[in-house]
């Protein structure tokens, strides 16, 4: 296997809170790795700080065996490394299938002063119908994002990362909001992505997801990793059912 | 030296109001989130109120044509204390009323929402200035004793200490306030958040409504402040909002000792570039200390400005709906159609105002790319369109460059000015973009409209009109005019831009435009480059604007700048919002109906005799339409049994479409697409599922 992600040392910091502490991370490529962790472990703040949208962060990272140091988020998301977010964020004003469109297509200078006199045969119309029948959303397609339920506006998100062809997606809780049905379908499409080259980094507080997804966990607390193993071994690390399972009784 | 520490101390008088203004600017944005830009305008009535209750006792209400005028004293003079004090209710009173009626129900609207309906306001106050008060400026008596003052060899006006230590005394009175006071800490728990205030017990509408009524006190003071300093007419004393906007930018909104320090900086600095125009006489003549604040503001604004941060920046409010133009080639044939219909129908001065209508829709295309699809607010549009018109001038007058190129060439020249201005649009978001435009248009105004080798002047420039192969396109052709070539022509160029925005829209460009507007940082992380983007969103938009700023020129054959003033950039944007910024119809319709010299304006002059309160119903429109319908006109039209949909009926029912491409057909063909997988690579997920577990 090759190695598709390797952070070393990882650390933001939000003033004197140390939000990230020194966190080391390698991800292959077609493995799906999750990351967990109480609230404010500082699971979101390492995914920002890996797309760019921390400048001063400690700590370096290689992606594909090049450096992703000081790039700007634009530039990660062009490397092939996407996210979603915690907060959906979709574009409001757009439909399903435009969001999905402007991820897929990169329009040049020219292309763009084209644009305005002839019309130009849409780009990356396989990518977009991969990603919105991958997630779900063939038939709301031409809706906006707030006539969707909220697990479809999760969806959305993801399949708007997915339309860009990534290499690697970060995924800031996709499943939260999804009901347990839901979230069972989610997680069979998730397992699909390694087939299609995409590797997967899942944060979410539904263990079940990860528990049953993921190849090889990272448990997070107070922003230093606590626990790294298969998903077995976590189920049974003393450290991290004190830190964060604690009184939750998992099932396998 | 001596002469030096004159002009500083002479400029603390003009300071002294940038800082009262600005520190009224900064109570109503920390409580209510608005930028008001009728600020200076409240200045300005209460001034005129106040200067009418001194010189003959009439007590001036805000309004025409209903009896405005209350005569308090038989015609007699009133004394000093009881007009300080009637003006001074009277400003408080009239920001109440403004606050209850306009800005209460938009405490959640969205920045431009805002800035509309402010811009409303002032538009409204300045023409009901104009009209009860006229134009000629005023000067009136001393209020501070101003007799002169001796320090290291200068005499200066002694009101101009006395009007810094006001500034001084009301900063630090605030300072105190607002740091010490169970209301001031609810002020500033209900900026920050809406439960935090309530959680000290008192509502944020009441907080916001007792701070705005602050502000305007202070608004009414530093009118009445200024009146014995600066002469006293409409347009200058609205304007002083502009400086003490950019006094508050520098303050952060937030900070009351820096927003006093940088007004009173600002005066200082400009009055000091008046004696320095004196020493160096190779320093530009003209506008350089009207210029100078403006070109700080810009510069420190964008330097100052703090990047996008990792989240929660991007804000929930709503921005004005976009329309979604079907069939461009075919409706822009029938638009244009229609167009020459109208101008063979219609004569004279009517024929005229078409004209102007059709100009003014291409002044409004270049805003509903920038402002409707990107989100970028821009109170600088007017500038564009003035250098365009005066580029052109030069080119086909000065140069003789032919027809098309000169028109071509001169827009183009205008796009470097579009990036110019857009640059601060890559750190500064929303409202602030707003008031460093307006920086931008004022600058502009001092510096470059005002030099007389470029825009000629009092008399302004002449442009030759055009013509193209030996045939004349020019608005007169000898007893005739206006000329239908000469609208034909019109028709051609703006129906053509018209389609090439509506095209944008529907095109990758234009859905990235829309998704930066929606959401920048999420825009980024898909991978596109925010501020190249931008830059090309302001570039397309000068051009343009440069474009309409021509078209202007061969209409009116001689350029003038007051045609380019500040309150025309306001203008431009104000009628556009309202006819629907987010639409091409918007253009239009602003064009036609709410255009100054429109069509219907003229029409309406022209039958009712009502031209001079154009502005006023401007205002008033604009402050409705910001409150009832912040989509615009357009959008209504666009409704289910609206004007449009019927349009788009008949239209594809006289040209049949096949096979229907519209919107939701496309996004079903491709959902189709998507089941009948085009490469190897696509696996539908349901095989995937049974391939992991078989
Ligand atoms: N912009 C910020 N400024 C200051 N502190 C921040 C900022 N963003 C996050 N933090 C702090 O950093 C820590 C980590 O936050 P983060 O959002 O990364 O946690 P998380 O693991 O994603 O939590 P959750 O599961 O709730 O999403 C928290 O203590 C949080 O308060
Ligand atoms: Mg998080």
């Amino acid at each position: 296997m090759t190695r598709l992600l390797d952070v070393n040392d990882l650390r933001v910091s939000y003033g004197a809170v140390v939000a990230v502490n020194d966190v080391s991370l390698t991800i292959d490529e077609g493995e799906i790795v999750g990351l967990i962790g109480p609230n404010g472990a500082g699971k979101s703040s390492f995914i920002d700080a890996l797309t760019g949208a921390i400048r001063n962060r400690g700590g370096n990272v290689q992606f594909e065996g090049r450096t992703l140091d000081r790039l700007a988020p634009h530039a990660v998301a062009r490397r092939g490394l996407l996210r979603t977010f915690q907060s959906v964020e979709l574009f409001d004003d757009l439909t399903i299938l435009e969001n999905l469109q402007v991820a897929a297509e990169q329009p040049t200078f020219l292309s763009m002063l084209r644009d305005l006199v002839v019309p130009s045969k849409p780009k990356g119309v396989d990518d977009i119908a991969w990603a919105s029948s991958l997630c779900d959303l063939d038939d709301v397609l031409d809706r906006f994002p707030q006539e969707l339920s909220h697990g479809q506006r999760k969806l959305a998100g993801v399949a708007r990362a997915l339309a860009k062809r990534p290499r690697l997606v970060l995924m800031d809780e996709p499943a939260a909001g999804l009901d347990t049905d839901e979230s069972i379908a989610f997680g069979e499409r998730l397992r699909s992505l390694p087939g299609h080259g995409v590797s997967v980094l899942l944060v979410d507080h539904d263990m079940e997801l990860v528990l049953g997804v993921c190849d090889r966990i990272f448990v997070l607390d107070f922003g230093s990793v606590i626990g790294v193993g298969t998903p077995d071994e976590i189920r049974n690390d003393e450290r991290v059912i004190e830190a964060y399972l604690g009184g939750h009784d998992v099932e396998a | 030296m001596s002469a030096f520490l004159l002009f500083v101390l002479l400029g603390l008088g003009a300071g002294s109001v940038y800082a009262l203004l600005g520190l009224g600017l900064v109570l109503k944005y920390r409580s209510t989130g608005v930028i008001d830009f009728a600020h200076g305008a409240i200045a300005m009535y209460s001034a005129y109120v106040f200067v009418n209750l001194r010189s003959t006792g009439v007590l001036e209400l805000p309004w025409i044509v209903l009896p405005h005028a209350i005569p308090l004293t038989g015609g007699q003079p009133m004394d000093l204390a009881p007009a300080l004090i009637i003006t001074l209710v009277y400003g408080t009173v009239l920001g109440l009323l403004l606050f209850l009626g306009v800005y209460r129900p938009l405490l959640r609207a969205a920045p431009l929402t805002k800035v509309c309906a402010s811009v409303g306001v002032m538009l409204y106050l300045e023409a009901t200035a104009v009209l009860n008060f006229g134009t000629t400026s005023l000067a009136t008596s001393p209020i501070l004793p101003s007799d002169p003052i001796r320090l290291a060899g200068i005499a200066f006006p002694s009101d101009r200490v006395y009007l810094a230590g006001i500034v001084i005394v009301v900063a630090v009175v605030l300072l105190v306030v607002y740091r010490f006071t169970k209301f001031g800490l609810a002020t500033r728990a209900s900026a920050e958040n809406e439960t935090g205030a309530a959680l000290i017990g008192i509502s944020p509408t009441a907080i916001a409504g007792r701070n705005w009524v602050i502000a305007s006190l202070l608004a009414a003071g530093s009118g009445i402040l200024i009146t014995p300093i600066s002469s006293l007419d409409p347009t200058s004393y609205t304007l002083f909002v502009v400086p003490a906007l950019g006094a508050a930018l520098i303050g952060r909104f937030q900070s009351f000792g820096w927003t006093a320090g940088a007004g009173l900086a600002l005066g200082i600095v400009q009055s000091e570039l008046i004696k320095l125009q004196t020493v160096f006489t190779w320093l530009p003549q003209q506008g350089l200390s009207d210029g100078a604040p403006f070109v700080i503001i810009l510069i420190t604004m964008t330097l100052s400005a703090r990047r996008l941060g990792a989240r929660g920046d991007s804000g929930t409010w709503k921005n004005p709906k976009l329309g979604r133009p079907s069939r461009p080639l075919l409706t822009s044939i029938i638009t244009f159609a229609v167009g020459v219909v109208i101008l063979v129908a219609l004569q004279g001065s009517l024929r005229a105002a078409f004209m102007s209508s059709i100009i003014t829709m291409c002044i409004c295309l270049s805003l509903v790319l920038l402002s409707g699809f990107v989100g970028q607010v821009s109170l600088a549009q007017m500038s564009f369109v003035g250098v365009g018109a005066f580029i052109l001038s030069h080119l086909s007058g000065d140069l003789g460059i032919p027809f098309p190129f000169s028109l071509i060439l001169g827009a183009l020249l205008v796009v470097p000015l579009g990036i110019l201005i857009g640059l601060p649009a890559l750190r500064v978001r929303g409202v602030s973009l707003a008031v460093v435009t307006l920086a931008a248009a004022a600058a502009m105004d001092a510096l470059v409209f005002s030099n007389v080798g470029f825009s000629g002047g009092l008399g302004g420039r002449s442009v030759p009109p055009p013509s193209i192969f030996g045939i004349n396109l020019g608005i007169s052709d000898g007893k005739v005019y206006p000329t239908i070539t000469f609208g034909v022509m019109l028709l051609v160029i703006v129906v053509f831009i018209g389609y090439c925005v509506a095209r944008l829209r529907t095109s990758a460009t234009g859905r990235m435009m829309i998704a930066v507007r929606s959401n920048e940082r999420a825009a980024a992380y898909v991978g596109i480059r925010v501020a190249p983007l931008k830059l090309f969103a302001f570039a397309l938009s000068a051009f343009i604007a440069g474009i309409g700023g021509g078209l202007l020129a061969y209409q009116q054959g001689t350029v003038s700048s007051s045609s380019f003033a500040v309150f025309s950039s306001l203008t431009v944007l104000a009628i556009t919002y309202v006819a629907g910024i987010g639409r091409i119809a918007g253009a239009v319709i602003a064009g036609l109906m709410f255009a100054s010299d429109g069509l219907f304006v003229s029409f309406l002059d022209k039958v009712l005799h009502v031209g001079q309160y154009q502005m006023i119903v401007a205002g008033i429109a604009l402050a409705i339409t910001a409150i009832a319908n912040p989509n615009g006109v357009a959008s209504e039209l666009a409704g289910e049994k609206g004007l449009a949909l019927r349009f788009v009926r008949l239209r594809d029912r006289i040209f049949p479409q096949k096979p229907p491409v519209a919107g939701t057909l496309r996004a079903v063909n491709l959902a189709a697409a998507a089941r009948h997988p085009v490469t190897p690579a696509v696996v539908p997920p349901v095989k995937e599922k049974e391939v992991a577990h078989g």
